[in-house]
């Protein structure tokens, strides 16, 4: 297994945000989160990229723990993640954007002194051109649409090669066409790497969910199976169609 | 940057400044004092560029650049002081018979020099060190550097201290043998700080070019995005506000010559903001802004105070709203509106913006 | 009670008793000086009375040691040092009581000195009483005076000296000074005594006492003028055992000026924080109103005039709210409503504004002006002989208390309060559900300013009203805003008195200034564990 997580759990002024009694993934797979809103999926991923700390658990990554370093060391172990909300350097171009995610050292005098080599530049403007990119390669960040730095920050992600990819929400705000594209691409990137993807868009998840899927309520597992067994299940059902609400008041 | 494929200001603004004034000086039609005046601005210029690299970049409003710059200026002062006399006369007054121990090592100019640069350089290391390990930013970061420059400063007015109190230091004599009141000193003084402004300009403008500038500003747009890209973002911001306060060091090292007094009051929290104030007056994420500010609110000040005494206050407050408030990017910022608003007029403004834009360099 | 027994008292009482035998002759020297018959025979008189020393006669020899001898109806008078308004003088008869004279209504009798005839008594015979003075000066109706004349007296082992000091303390009525003329009295009978019991007796008498000069007397006394090793090491525990009580009081009265200290902090850190949290404002003028309400309330006394005693004080309470806080408005609307949620850049622009406002106040008032503290609150509490807390600085406490108070039931018990903590929380959601953001965040700014007014009108009760006085307190109070953590009144009131606390007790032990970078050097490690603050918030508001 590339990552387990054993009885993860966090909590914000006495609400449980995570309970999770196990979780797992293997290599190269793509699992798909899903629950409503509320449900802890962004949480997890926070812990797993350090971004959170969690109050108690273990998270293995690579047969290493990863509770309690920080985020450089945890990137640098190899996961990398992109965030609900487009997290992106509104004022440097597409281009230096990408350059800083690029997978090279990363100190002090090596930035000082670094020149882009032909290498670099091509891999940077190859994954430029997979998201499209590649038009507006030299236009500041900020400047770009909303599905244009969904994808940017997919491209960061990707330039960091790392072994696992926590993808929050990747196709919100796309159109339906941009929606596939997306899909098809995590698809193919699902052949070199791990990821976790979190999603709310039913068809979306149908489209890329070709392993398990896991479903979180309040902070729990509520089951794990195939995008057909989450579908049909009556518990799941019922979280997503309104009684999730009667439940939550009476709790 | 964008003026960057333009020499023509850098050329007008070295010319001015290197040549013209000089000429002016010794045809007669500008007196040495003048002279010796924009020699200072070239010296706030210098600190300015430095506040531009840890806030208008790396968006770390640091307050206590003031206090960096008189850590340089106090270094010379107390080897200026050791040039004249054995025991300062203030030390005499406050019964104390023997140099105090920090004092020593400013007997030698070499050691001096050096002890200017370490000396505010390790303050920043540990300031930096402690502050951004704990993940102080924005607000807190300004708020903790504001008083650590504000305890300094009612350190340094201290007579304990040792530094001169609220008399600070003055009434130099020689500077490596050189006579600090002879015209000649203060010319070349004059053109030493040209020539540092010059050489830390391009230094910076190299820096925010390189990829670690580029880190730099990532880590103002969106810190967190450059820590999960694997960057130790605490590194780069401690880097640079070493580097900042290095910069606010050397042109503190090279005013107090110039000024021929240091006192507290330089960086009291009045002289802390104002400090700032330059930078945003000129536009910050721009050395140029940098530079134009640094210069500009200085010479502003001087025509202010011998015009209109009262009121610099008031203009200098209506020029914090104003700028803060319609003037994001400060003088640059709107120069490029101006000019992206009538591109009819562009040749016009060019020439009317002229002082401002080849001050830049 | 017990000490009144001690034969320091029995020995007084019998001083007193010799008194009348000198009386019959006193009071016809005291007619020779009122009405001579001729020069020589009132510079006799006088001279007589010098050498009498009787303390009856003393008022009378002050009077005209002073030049204020007057006669009134034919009696001898005298009169106050200072006038007690419109150039009135109350008086006193001098011979052969000292009372206080007054008038039918039973009010003290005012009249000007022009209305007295002076009694001329020449240089020459004035020098007569140069000798006496310090003496004399124990009778004086000035407290300064009389507390500085015990240590003129000279030697007490002198009877007659002895006696005169005695009926002094007698007739003390100032607390201080009685403490310090009983001193006397027992150190003479100490150095005097021959025998460890009376030494042992006079020794917890002097402790008893407690003035300040105690501990000082007493190890004096067991270093030189012990007449036994046994008694010079009781009088030196006992000194010591006084100077570990008064280094105890003089923590309790740090404790409760860093209280006060706090209560000012607070009131300040108060409106800062509440504006932070709400609007994201880094307000660098909150100062500048505090300076307002020093200002109102400056104005207030100029208003009243000097009739109105306390009443200047009461009025500016309310007036220094509301003008700093109509100020806060003011500005709210032209500049700080465009900076929301732009904590560095208001920090600039309200930089600007504190400029502005602070020359304003220099062009308008010039450099110093002070308010004179409410004769309410002038003096203070005197807990023990060495623990005086002033009233001043416990009104400022209370003060506190009951903003502090009122604050908290305007923010989590009234709608308003509601409101504020909603939009502190979230803005954008706050606004759907229907919060007049802009009108919460106005409100919020008028009572955060007005808080602001408020600390300056209690302000002047301990400090000078200057234009920059909000800068010496801006920084500070920002330290407390952000080691209490944003927009939470709790973290406030704790950090605020903390800070209080830390810096006066601080000062105790170094310098006020090294104390000042000692609580940053604290502050900067406390937020190593801390870094938003003590009261931080979790979880997804936490971002940002």
């Amino acid at each position: 297994m590339l990552l387990t997580v054993n009885n993860l759990s966090v909590s914000f002024g006495g609400v449980h945000a995570l309970h999770l009694d196990h979780f797992s993934l293997g290599e190269k797979e793509l699992r798909v989160i899903i629950g409503p809103n509320g449900a802890g999926k962004s949480t997890f991923l926070d812990i797993i990229c350090g971004k959170t700390k969690a109050d108690s658990g273990e998270v293995i990554f690579k047969g290493k723990p990863v509770l309690g370093k920080s985020e450089v060391q945890i990137a640098e172990l190899g996961i990398g993640r992109k965030f609900q909300k487009p997290s992106v350097f509104p004022e440097l171009t597409v281009y230096d954007n990408l350059l800083l995610a690029v997978k090279t050292k990363k100190d002090i005098f090596s930035t000082l002194f670094f020149k882009v080599s032909p290498a670099i530049a091509e891999r940077i403007h190859d994954v430029a051109a997979r998201l499209q990119l590649n038009t507006v390669i030299y236009k500041q960040a900020g400047a770009l649409s909303h599905g244009q730095k969904q994808w940017l920050e997919i491209a960061i992600v990707m330039l960091q090669d790392p072994t696992l990819m926590l993808i929050d929400e990747p196709a919100a705000g796309m159109s339906d066409e941009e929606t596939e594209k997306t899909g098809a691409l995590l698809l193919e990137l699902a052949n070199t790497h791990s990821i976790i993807v979190i999603e709310h868009d039913m068809k979306f998840v149908e489209q890329i969910a070709n392993h398990l899927v896991t479903v979180l309520v309040r902070g729990k597992r509520l089951m794990e199976g195939t995008f057909e067994e989450v579908k049909n299940d009556q518990r799941v059902i019922d979280c997503y169609l309104g009684r999730t609400n009667a439940q939550l008041e009476t709790l | 940057m964008k003026t960057n494929n333009k020499p023509l200001y850098y050329i007008l603004f070295v010319a001015i400044f290197a040549i013209l004034l000089p000429a002016a000086y010794l045809s007669g039609l500008l007196s040495i004092n003048t002279i010796s005046i924009w020699g200072r601005y070239f010296c706030f210029a210098i600190a300015a560029l430095g506040i531009d690299l840890i806030w208008g970049y790396t968006g770390i409003l640091s307050m206590c650049q003031a206090f960096f710059f008189c850590l340089g200026s106090y270094g010379i002062a107390m080897h200026l002081v050791l040039q004249k006399t054995s025991l300062p006369d203030f030390m005499a007054w406050n019964k104390i018979t023997e140099l105090p121990f920090f004092w020593q090592p400013f007997h030698n100019a070499g050691v001096t020099f050096a002890l200017c640069l370490i000396i505010p350089a390790l303050f920043a290391f540990f300031i930096g060190y402690v502050l951004f390990r704990s993940r102080i930013r924005g607000v807190y970061m300004a708020i903790i550097t504001q008083a650590l420059t504000l305890a300094m400063w009612l350190l340094f007015l201290r007579n304990e201290t040792n530094l001169g109190g609220t008399n600070g230091l003055t009434d130099f004599k020689t500077l490596l043998g050189f006579d600090l009141s002879s015209a000649q000193v203060k010319l070349s003084l004059y053109l030493v700080s040209f020539a540092v402004l010059c050489l830390a300009y391009i230094a910076c403008h190299r820096i925010t070019r390189s990829k670690f500038g580029k880190v730099l500003q990532a880590i103002r747009d969106s810190e967190s995005r450059v820590s999960f890209t694997a960057y130790k973002t605490a590194n780069f911001k401690l880097a640079v506000f070493v580097l900042a306060a290095l910069l606010a060091a050397v042109g503190g090292m090279l005013y107090l010559p110039q000024t021929g007094i240091i006192t507290p009051g330089r960086m009291d929290v009045k002289a802390s903001v104002e400090m700032v104030m330059w930078v945003a007056l000129g536009g910050r994420g721009n050395l140029k802004g940098a530079v134009i500010g640094a210069l500009l609110v200085n010479f502003l000040y001087s025509l202010c105070t011998s015009w209109f005494p009262d009121s610099w206050l008031f203009i200098l407050g209506f020029l914090f709203v104003l700028t803060v408030l319609y003037f994001d990017k400060g003088l640059i910022g709107l120069v490029a509106t101006v000019r992206q608003r009538i591109p009819g007029l562009h040749f016009k403004t060019s020439q009317t913006t002229n002082r401002y834009v080849a001050d830049s360099k | 009670m017990r000490h009144f027994l001690r034969p320091g008292w029995i020995l007084l009482f019998l001083l007193c008793s010799l008194r009348g035998r000198s009386q019959d002759s006193a009071s016809i020297y005291v007619n020779q000086i009122l009405q001579p018959s001729a020069d020589s025979v009132r510079t006799n008189a006088i001279h007589r009375l010098v050498a009498l020393r009787d303390p009856s006669t003393f008022p009378l020899l002050m009077a005209i040691n002073d030049k204020k001898l007057y006669l009134l109806d034919n009696k001898a008078v005298t009169t106050d040092s200072k006038p007690s308004g419109d150039g009135n003088y109350r008086l006193y008869t001098v011979y052969p009581t000292y009372q206080l004279l007054q008038n039918s209504s039973g009010q003290p009798l005012l009249l000007p000195p022009g209305k007295l005839t002076a009694v001329d008594i020449p240089r020459a015979d004035r020098l007569a009483l140069v000798g006496i003075a310090p003496l004399l000066n124990l009778f004086s109706n000035d407290v300064q005076k009389r507390m500085l004349a015990y240590s003129q007296v000279g030697n007490l082992q002198d009877q007659s000296t002895l006696q005169l000091v005695a009926a002094a303390v007698n007739r003390e009525t100032d607390e201080n000074v009685q403490r310090i003329g009983r001193e006397a009295l027992y150190a003479a009978r100490l150095y005097a005594a021959k025998d460890e019991t009376n030494a042992k007796v006079y020794i917890d008498s002097i402790a008893l006492n407690w003035s300040d000069n105690a501990a000082t007397l007493l190890t004096s006394y067991s270093k030189e003028k012990a007449f036994s090793p046994a008694a010079g090491s009781y009088a030196l525990a006992k000194a010591s055992r006084l100077e570990k009580k008064y280094d105890n009081l003089q923590r309790i009265q740090n404790l409760f000026s860093g209280l006060s200290l706090g209560s000012i902090l607070i009131l300040i850190a108060l409106g800062l924080s509440i504006v932070y949290g709400l609007a994201g404002i880094i307000n660098m003028a909150h100062g500048e109103f505090m300076m307002i309400g020093a200002y109102t309330t400056y104005c207030m006394q100029l208003v009243f005039g000097h009739q109105a005693g306390d009443w200047f004080y009461v009025a500016a309470l309310p007036l220094s709210f509301i003008s700093a806080g109509i100020m806060g408005l003011i500005l709210e609307r032209l500049v700080i409503r465009h900076l929301y949620s732009k904590p560095l850049e208001s920090l600039l622009a309200t930089w600007g504004i504190s400029l502005i406002l602070v020359q304003t106040a220099r062009l308008i008032f010039g450099d110093l002006t002070a308010v004179k503290t409410p004769q309410l609150l002038a003096g203070g509490w005197q807990v023990a002989p060495h623990l005086t807390l002033p009233y001043n600085r416990i009104f400022i406490i209370v003060l506190t208390l009951v903003m502090v108070l009122l604050t908290y039931l305007m923010l989590f018990k009234t709608k308003l309060g509601l409101q504020i903590r909603a939009v502190t929380q979230n803005r954008q959601m706050s606004a759907c559900l229907g919060v007049e953001t802009r009108q919460v965040a106005a409100l919020t700014f008028f009572i955060g300013s007005g808080l602001a007014g408020l600390a300056g009108c209690a302000i002047t009760l301990i400090g000078n009203v200057v234009p920059d006085m909000g800068q010496t307190y801006i920084v500070d109070s920002f330290l407390v805003v952000v080691t209490g953590g944003v927009g939470k009144l709790a973290g406030t009131i704790v950090s605020g008195l903390g800070i209080g606390f830390f810096t006066k007790i601080s000062e105790a032990f170094f310098q006020a200034v090294y104390g000042k970078v000692f609580i940053l050097l604290f502050i900067m490690l406390f937020m190593q564990y801390k870094p938003k603050g003590l009261f931080p918030d979790k979880g997804r508001i936490a971002e940002e």
